[in-house]
């Protein structure tokens, strides 16, 4: 075989694998895949968050987690009720992961078959920003259920979320909906200000036809609680953006609870 | 996207691949016709150069008489990957290149 072809994995004892992709960085799209995780796991969900970013982990900071020893330390780690797992634990913060494409897809690869998830209601799969490598391999390898695109509402950002939105479809990978993050400002008097323009997250939705799942404003608390380890969902529980993150994680729940793409058949040779 | 046509079975049927699509159309495509539009990058990029009338087939070519593949396996949700006789594997042919390259049949 192709020693860029990964294999076909399957992960049974785990119901649903939703990946949190975005065709741009910086978008929030870690925070979101922690915050859904969690608030997946506060609605009475097992779950596990598998951080597909290779280059630039994200996990650890958000849970605070650091590096273990993987011969002493059994992966995933578990924290919070998550089970976790990132290229963070195995590498110092302070060291780069310096690798090309086939080295990452491995990576992505090993993280999915080697690693012992368990049994799990849902698998949260924080993707790197693009359309790349992780990308390719899980769409190729993993059993995905759907995939969550990520976007600010400005134009920038939607001009990379469309890429992500083509990409799902070119590898026929269900593309669970559309979630705007920073769409506004809430003061204490719950005037809503938007900083980053109005409306792309649902302008996206609604010309690529796939569910708009919602809005998550901007609180300084949401950063705040990533740095200090501890999700805002978790940590403020019933901060506007925190009621926000379930009312996304129900969505979520609703678009990924139906039948998946049944396999291509085999091919009688 | 939810209502194009996938296989529904794919098996070979003499020199070629037949495929049954779930419009019910049946497309057949032979192997050498296959092998000679794979998708794959370098096999794109020889495509796209003039030919060369000089071109020597590898010792791999000659040895493995005419295409024929030795396995071929879905790839996620989209495509199949053909593992060809002469070694070449690289091609990773799309639901929609492979309706493309058959011809409709009954």
């Amino acid at each position: 075989m192709n020693p860029g072809m990964p294999a076909k994995l399957t992960l049974p004892g785990v119901k649903q694998v939703i990946a949190v992709a975005s065709g741009k960085g910086g978008v929030g799209k870690s925070t979101v895949a922690a915050n859904l995780a969690l608030a997946l796991h506060l609605s009475g969900k097992s779950v596990g968050l598998m951080d597909a970013d290779i280059y630039g982990p994200s996990v650890p900071i958000m849970f605070g987690l650091g590096t273990v020893d993987p011969q002493k330390t059994p992966l995933p780690l578990e924290k919070f009720g998550i089970k976790l797992m990132s290229m963070g634990f195995l590498v110092d913060p302070n060291q780069a992961v310096i690798w090309r494409g086939p080295k990452v897809a491995q990576a992505v690869q090993s993280f999915l078959s080697q690693i012992n998830w368990g049994t799990l209601d849902y698998l949260v799969i924080d993707l790197p920003p693009g359309t790349g490598d992780a990308q390719l391999t899980l769409s190729q390898s993993a059993p995905l259920t759907g995939a969550v695109i990520v976007t600010t509402p400005g134009e920038v950002s939607l001009i990379d979320a469309r890429k992500g939105v083509k990409m799902f479809r070119e590898v026929r990978v269900p593309i669970l909906g559309i979630v705007e993050n920073m769409s506004y400002f809430e003061d204490a008097a719950g005037n809503k200000t938007p900083i980053f323009g109005v409306g792309g997250g649902l302008k996206l939705a609604l010309e690529s036809n796939v569910p708009f799942l919602g809005e998550l404003p901007i609180d300084p608390r949401v950063a705040a609680c990533g740095d200090q380890g501890e999700p805002i969902v978790r940590r403020f529980p019933d901060s506007p953006v925190a009621r926000a993150y379930r009312a996304l994680a129900a969505a979520v729940a609703e678009a990924a609870n139906t039948p998946p793409p049944a396999p291509l058949p085999e091919v009688q040779l | 996207m939810p209502n194009e046509p996938r296989p529904v079975s794919l098996r070979r049927e003499g020199d070629g691949l037949r495929i049954e699509w779930s419009d019910g159309v049946v497309t057949f495509s032979t192997w050498r016709r296959l092998r000679s539009q794979c998708p794959c990058a370098a096999c794109v990029e020889e495509r796209a150069k003039p030919p060369d009338p000089f071109r020597v087939l590898s010792p791999a070519e000659v040895a493995a008489g005419p295409p024929a593949p030795v396995a071929m396996k879905p790839v996620g949700h989209y495509a199949y990957q053909i593992t060809w006789n002469d070694g070449h594997s690289t091609g990773i042919y799309s639901l929609e290149r492979l309706r493309q390259l058959g011809e409709e049949t009954t």
